[in-house]
């Protein structure tokens, strides 16, 4: 059966509240795999490697895969130093490094690593090639279709590789040097105050035509729908994907896990989990057009529903 | 010093001429499909226009570089190895590649060829730099958009790779290469399909006094009349955010350095990138002359340097947008 994960927090929730949310994810739900560390912004109060390694310590009797997250956008020196620090505790833990940069494939070569969403794998050659650099398990990129992710799934290779899809949340979009957040209150990166503290979500974007479009968080632009494939998970598990990535928001993610878990294992039909995640959304549209080559931000009715 | 290289875009051989008899130093231009992110109907070369365009530059002491920077398709990835093949054969000066496949087959076919490292490829520090250099000692890296003048200068200071800047043009405002704004609201991927907000999804809607502009269907900004309205992106669009309407990523307009030339060649690039293989042949004559003009300037007195407003005036001129920005060379602008 397809395994669940919580994906790295994207978001400026605080070093405690970052920690309580973890404890609840390895203890209190049955995700298999939990990412730690900060993948946004440098400059977040965030969880230091020590710190992270603490917490990998303490989250490690529930029995879950623990791996940490590097830097998606790794500019300077410290940030460079703080991927070589995440990946010696990974090695000195035992466990992956997901790279989300060529600073954290380079920084990990060699290492039991995770070619994270944010380092291109668009075709089977390039995954070849991260294979054998160290590179064990792949986080499709966002916006490639079923077709494309099947195609690299099932090309020829000589030693088998994990593959995990970004199945629910928000989806990362970009990351910029400037910080949206900042400039939403006419600040720059330097002097940022930490506004993105104030939207554990992101800060809502919408069109002039209050069409909502994408989410501001910080340095990276996210969607404002979440993006849900939980109606796809029976082409999911034919594709060939191990791991379904659940990335974290603010709110229900207990309930949210516990629905992912009852669908994949057949207790609950797509329509009915489709129908309590969307309660747990406050009735707001989901998303899920990359799966089904269609611009991302649309919303797909599957035709082969299977109960 | 060693001077600082102009380097100039051309989209067909007119454009490719209007550089080298502006006096760029180098010119790099790719081939009429998916494999170069400015696949737009009627640009780019066939080989037989880049075996001339190769000539044209190579009897006139310029250099040509062909760009590769998409990444291949999983159904179809043939035309990125067969464009590989091709640029060796034409005998280009460099070759600027993205995707670590396309990497490994020319480091492995073409030792001899050197590669330049795309934006697409968002090396943006000296680790990630190292490693393409590890696997396939890249001779050049062309940085993204993301690093302020003096992270570029402590970047050189760190790393032994010719540097590449954008110098001119559009303006990308998030990390090249790792962008899903243009697939998000119109199915096109400018890394699979080499084109970013595709015409074929842009539509300009009169609705009385106001003129909308639209990608994908979502509105991306609501001009009055008589207003210049910009091509629609959604980095550039006018939303509603935090209780107000504005450029919540950025506004319209061209990146333009020379006001902080000396700044930005001082921090040890080795080449001067102007962006804009879309654009018309007048645009990349002018562009060309101007920041020939600028560099020689600089180098003839560089202690007495300063942007001409002539220069300045012309340039906003073939802008798109008639405003321009130092972008994030300047920390101010993140």
């Amino acid at each position: 059966m397809m395994k669940i994960s919580i994906g790295p927090v994207l978001f400026e929730w605080g070093r405690s509240a970052l920690k309580d949310f973890y404890r609840r994810m390895a203890f209190e739900t049955p995700a298999d795999l939990l990412y730690l560390g900060e993948v946004v912004c440098s400059k977040r109060n965030r969880l230091t490697p020590e710190e992270l390694t603490e917490l990998a310590k303490e989250l490690m009797p529930s029995g879950k895969e623990i791996v940490f997250s590097t830097l998606g956008l790794v500019m300077d020196d410290r940030e460079q130093t703080e991927v070589q620090q995440l990946c010696d505790r990974a090695q000195a833990l035992g466990i992956r490094l997901e790279a989300n940069d060529m600073a954290g494939v380079g920084i990990g070569e060699g290492h039991a690593l995770v070619a994270g969403p944010h380092v291109n794998v668009y075709n089977p050659d390039t995954l070849t090639f991260l294979q054998g650099i160290g590179v064990e398990r792949m986080v499709f990129p966002v916006e490639l279709p079923c077709d494309a992710m099947t195609g690299i799934i099932r090309a020829p290779r000589e030693q088998s590789v994990e593959f995990e899809v970004f199945a629910h949340g928000r989806l990362p979009l970009t990351f910029s040097a400037r910080c949206y957040t900042a400039r939403a209150f006419r600040l720059s990166k330097a002097n940022c105050q930490y506004k993105c503290g104030d939207f554990p979500d992101g800060m809502i974007t919408r069109t002039q035509e209050g069409e909502g479009l994408l989410s501001m968080n910080g340095v990276q632009t996210m969607s404002e729908r979440v993006c849900t494939l939980i109606q796809e998970t029976t082409r999911l598990e034919e594709m060939g994907a191990h791991i379904l990535r659940i990335s974290p928001q603010s709110t229900h993610m207990p309930e949210i896990v516990a629905i992912w878990k009852a669908r994949l294992e057949g207790r609950m039909a797509g329509p009915e989990a489709l129908a309590r995640l969307g309660e747990l959304n406050q009735g707001e549209p989901f998303c899920n057009g990359y799966f089904h080559n269609k611009p991302g931000m649309h919303y797909v009715q599957p035709s082969n529903l299977t109960p | 010093m060693k001077k600082v290289e102009v380097l100039a875009p051309a989209g067909n051989l007119p454009s490719l001429r209007a550089a080298v008899d502006n006096g760029a130093d180098a010119v790099y231009f790719g081939f009429r499909d998916a494999t170069n992110a400015r696949n737009f109907e009627g640009l780019n070369f066939s080989e037989k226009e880049a075996a001339q365009g190769i000539q044209y530059a190579r009897q006139r002491g310029v250099k040509a570089n062909v760009v590769l920077n998409t990444f291949p398709r999983v159904d179809n990835p043939a035309p990125w190895y067969h464009a590989v093949d091709v640029a060796a054969r034409l005998g280009a000066d460099a070759i600027i590649l993205a995707n670590l496949a396309v990497l490994k087959y020319c480091r492995e076919r073409y030792p001899e060829l050197p590669i330049h490292l795309s934006v697409q490829a968002s090396a943006s520090n000296a680790q990630a730099i190292r490693f393409y250099q590890r696997h396939f000692n890249i001779a050049r890296v062309i940085l993204p958009r993301v690093l302020t003048a003096p992270e570029i200068r402590l970047l050189h200071e760190k790393t032994d790779v010719e540097l590449e800047v954008f110098a001119f043009g559009g303006l990308c405002v998030m990390a090249e290469g790792r962008c899903h704004l243009s697939s998000f609201v119109t199915g096109v991927s400018p890394n699979i399909e080499g084109v970013c907000s595709p015409a074929r999804a842009v539509r300009f809607e009169n609705h009385g006094d106001k003129l909308q502009t639209r990608l994908g269907g979502a509105l991306i900004a609501e001009y009055e009349k008589g207003e210049d309205a910009a091509y629609p992106t959604i980095c550039k669009g006018r939303f509603q955010a935090n209780g107000r309407v504005y450029h919540v990523m950025e506004e319209p307009g061209s990146l333009n350095i020379l006001e902080i030339l000396p700044q930005v060649i001082e921090a040890g690039v080795a080449s001067l990138k102007i962006e804009g293989r879309q654009r018309t042949k007048s645009y990349v004559g002018t562009v060309t002359r101007i920041l020939r003009q600028a560099v020689d300037a600089y180098h003839h007195s560089p202690g007495t340097y300063r942007a001409k407003g002539s220069w300045l005036k012309e340039l906003n001129a073939s802008s798109e947008g008639t405003t321009h920005t130092l972008g994030t060379y300047e920390e101010s602008w993140q």
